[in-house]
């Protein structure tokens, strides 16, 4: 299995480590290069961490894990007023971005309120194309205990968060709710930290879940091969999003008939995946399983 | 600015009466308001507020944010120089240039300027209802959208809920009125 750290240091010999991160079949995900500062997202097989670990130390550059990386994550707000937005719905997004996570963000058009709280077919789809998705409820616990039943009818993992500490709701973080400054005390991050980790849990569950099941290629080695045939263009960032079973690719009008197309190992890539046009941005791929398809390569 | 939140369970009176300090501080209304009472009910789904309005400025005049110079005004608080600039612009037009940020050209003769000292910019009693309004309704859960307001003296006090108010609910409103207004909340 692969594994998804964040490199951070100067410019010495990092490209001795980009190098090394291709020799040993890894990736590279993000980089960004300021100046005399870089940071990279590098996904590499599991097995050779230690020779990354040296390698970094070498350059002097520290390395982060990513817990979240190759999940793209939905944080869901009754609506986008002054009441759930910014706080702390940009506090929770930006933590898991922390993390690695993708995230989107979305208000429900009718969100608001205990019994006249709704969520439609068309923001449940959209929500459905994540791999993971936190509801951002306010503070009362009868509150919460009415609205946690619109998320029950959402077929992807999630996490509820809501003010009060203790509610007997499945998947619930408590000590989040209504705030009206950004989160920056201890007791706060520590939520954060606690929100992360309950994610990373259902996040695993399902990487545990594709592993006894294989997918028929890695969505990594996918974006690759997408980077190089459709490659962003100048000034866009994230045309290719990672997924845990496949990517979402923005790609221009016309070039659908060429995303079909593109070859994948031994196969072209509508063989094994299944491409959907997306609810709000791009192509949804989905690669299906190794046993549908057989082998790739 | 007292605030004091009941009903709502021990976390919820405390988030909300943070909500509370910090929503009104944000919109500068902390000083104008003497308490604020909240009662929370959110298995009915019915929330009152009731905000006392305390002290309130007296009104802005010119001489309080300029200083009068040759032909040209210095602003010193620059908070209300939109509204000053209005003023003047729709009283002498072409005669005002704003020639720097804090210099205002004002070509009028002497009598007009002192005249033109003890004119209003800004009265904050004109819009403060509005303003407390505005902090109530950011204060309030957003679902509760269903108001009813309570008329009394120097109080501005709303039921809200996300369904149809009841008599029951408005007795209850005008009992705690009747309450806070002896001093016992």
């Amino acid at each position: 299995m692969y594994k998804i750290m964040m490199f951070t240091g100067g410019v010495y010999k990092f490209s001795e480590l980009k190098e090394r991160i291709h020799d040993i079949g890894g990736f590279i995900l993000q980089e960004m290069v300021m100046q005399t500062e870089t940071m990279m997202h590098l996904a590499f097989p599991e097995e050779e961490e230690r020779i990354i670990r040296d390698k970094a130390k070498e350059t002097g550059g520290k390395l982060k894990e990513l817990p979240l990386a190759g999940a793209e994550i939905m944080v869901v707000v009754p609506s986008l007023g002054k009441h759930h937005a910014v706080d702390p719905m940009c506090d929770i997004a930006e933590f898991l971005r922390r993390k690695g996570a993708i995230t989107n963000m979305m208000g429900l058009a009718r969100g608001v309120g205990k019994r006249i709280a709704q969520i439609t077919a068309r923001e449940k789809e959209i929500i459905e194309e994540c791999d993971a998705a936190v509801f951002v409820f306010g503070d009362f616990k009868e509150c919460l205990e009415v609205k946690s039943k619109i998320c029950e009818s959402v077929d992807v993992p999630y996490i509820i968060t809501g003010g009060e500490p203790e509610v007997k709701i499945e998947h619930y973080v408590g000590n989040i709710g209504r705030k009206t400054a950004r989160m920056r005390h201890k007791e706060e991050i520590d939520m954060l930290e606690l929100l992360t980790e309950k994610i990373e849990l259902l996040i695993n569950d399902r990487r545990r879940e594709l592993d006894e099941d294989p997918l028929a290629t890695s969505p990594l080695f996918m974006k690759e091969i997408l980077d190089l045939v459709l490659p962003p263009k100048a000034g866009e960032e994230f045309s290719t999003i990672m997924q845990l079973e496949g990517l979402r690719v923005k790609i221009e009008a016309g070039d659908e008939e060429k995303l079909k197309n593109v070859a994948i190992g031994k196969r072209k890539l509508s063989d094994i995946c299944e491409i959907k046009k997306s609810e709000y941005d791009g192509y949804i791929l989905k690669i299906l399983p190794e046993a549908v398809t057989g082998n790739v390569f | 600015m007292e605030v004091k939140v009941e009903g709502g369970g021990e976390f919820c009176d405390a988030s909300y009466e943070k909500i509370c300090m910090s929503t009104l501080r944000d919109i500068s209304l902390e000083s104008n308001i003497d308490s604020v009472y909240m009662n929370c009910n959110a298995a009915e789904h019915v929330f009152i507020i009731s905000v006392k309005i305390g002290r309130v400025q007296s009104p802005i005049t010119v001489s309080d944010m300029t200083i009068k110079g040759d032909e040209r005004l210095t602003v010193t608080t620059e908070t209300y120089v939109p509204k000053l600039l209005d003023l003047l612009w729709d009283r002498y037009g072409e005669k005002v240039e704003q020639i720097s940020r804090l210099e205002i050209a004002l070509k009028i003769d002497d009598d007009e300027m002192r005249k033109l000292m003890s004119q209003v910019v800004y009265d904050p009693r004109v819009d403060l209802n509005t303003r407390i309004l505005d902090g109530i309704d950011r204060i309030l859960p957003e679902g509760a959208r269903v108001r009813h307001p309570i008329r009394s003296t120097g109080r501005i006090t709303i039921i809200a809920s996300e369904n149809p108010i009841k008599e029951e609910w408005k007795e209850k409103a005008k009992a705690m009125l009747s309450k806070m207004t002896k001093g016992d909340l």
